[in-house]
């Protein structure tokens, strides 16, 4: 495929707190993906291109791709997460990006 | 700048939150009853529980100089099909207020320094309920100038006018 013909790509970086301390690595994909597929559906997921890339369970970072144009819906999704299993939670935008270097 | 239901504290971001009980003209409107009177106050900032509001009361809200507040609280504390109902509300008083002139500004309206979210989470927010570029940095501009009429010792009037844009 050529390269105009893919999916134009946005990297968002973001701080994850279950209970006011970062989750293992298992719980967060679980929270995260389990999330986006309540807020956004199975159609809307494939066409957001989303991915979890990076997440490190020290600091509670990590990273996620999306698609371009529905960067702000996935931001708006992220704002949405206030509670998981019962437990406080956030999932809290950092920062925006076309590269994962730039982050 | 954000409108807060709390009192925040410096630790919160006191500078960029603005109580609730700060603003004297900062109304909630529990049905389209409640709403259709509020609009007719000068300068009012509506927030309707239900976001339904008339068109024509849209129309004198506009006279009146007011404004309708979108909660980001509202979306958070609701869930599933009920959150998809309210955002649909949402975008439709919008476009209503879009088409009539009303002025708008989105706020978090959060009750504890849990619910607060950055100004960028508040602009995903606005463009996910179809606010173009141009209206986000208008109701942003408004917001501020809320913020400037709030902090103006009272004297007994209502807070000065917030022109923004047009």
């Amino acid at each position: 495929m050529k390269p105009t013909e893919r999916f134009k790509r946005r990297y968002i970086s973001f701080s994850l707190s279950l209970s006011g301390n970062p989750p293992s690595y298992n719980e967060a994909k679980e929270m995260v993906h389990a999330h986006f597929l309540s807020f956004f559906g199975e159609g809307g997921i494939s066409s957001l291109a989303f991915k979890l890339v990076k997440y490190d369970a020290q600091s509670g970072r990590g990273i996620l791709r999306c698609e371009r144009s529905r960067a702000d819906e996935a931001i708006f999704c992220m704002a949405c997460l206030s509670e998981w299993k019962g437990a406080p939670a956030r999932l809290e935008p950092l920062s925006t990006s076309g590269t994962i270097k730039r982050l | 700048m954000d409108i807060v239901r709390f009192e925040p504290t410096g630790k919160e971001g006191a500078g960029r939150a603005l109580p609730v009980s700060s603003l004297s003209n900062f109304f909630d409107a529990a049905n389209a009853l409640a709403a259709k009177q509020l609009c007719r106050k000068k300068f009012a900032l509506v927030h309707p529980s239900g976001y339904e509001i008339d068109d024509g009361d849209l129309l004198e809200l506009a006279r009146a100089g007011g404004a309708v507040v979108f909660s980001l609280s509202d979306v958070v504390s609701e869930r599933g099909f009920r959150r998809a109902i309210i955002i649909s509300k949402m975008r439709l008083l919008l476009s209503a207020c879009r088409k009539r002139g009303t002025g708008f500004v989105f706020a978090t309206l959060a009750k504890d320094a849990s619910q607060m979210r950055s100004a960028r989470e508040l602009s995903a927010f606005a463009a996910v309920l179809g606010a173009t570029d141009v209206e986000r940095k208008d109701a942003e501009k408004r917001m501020a100038g809320i913020a400037t009429a709030s902090t103006k010792p009272k004297s007994g009037k209502p807070n000065s006018p917030v022109q923004v844009g047009k």
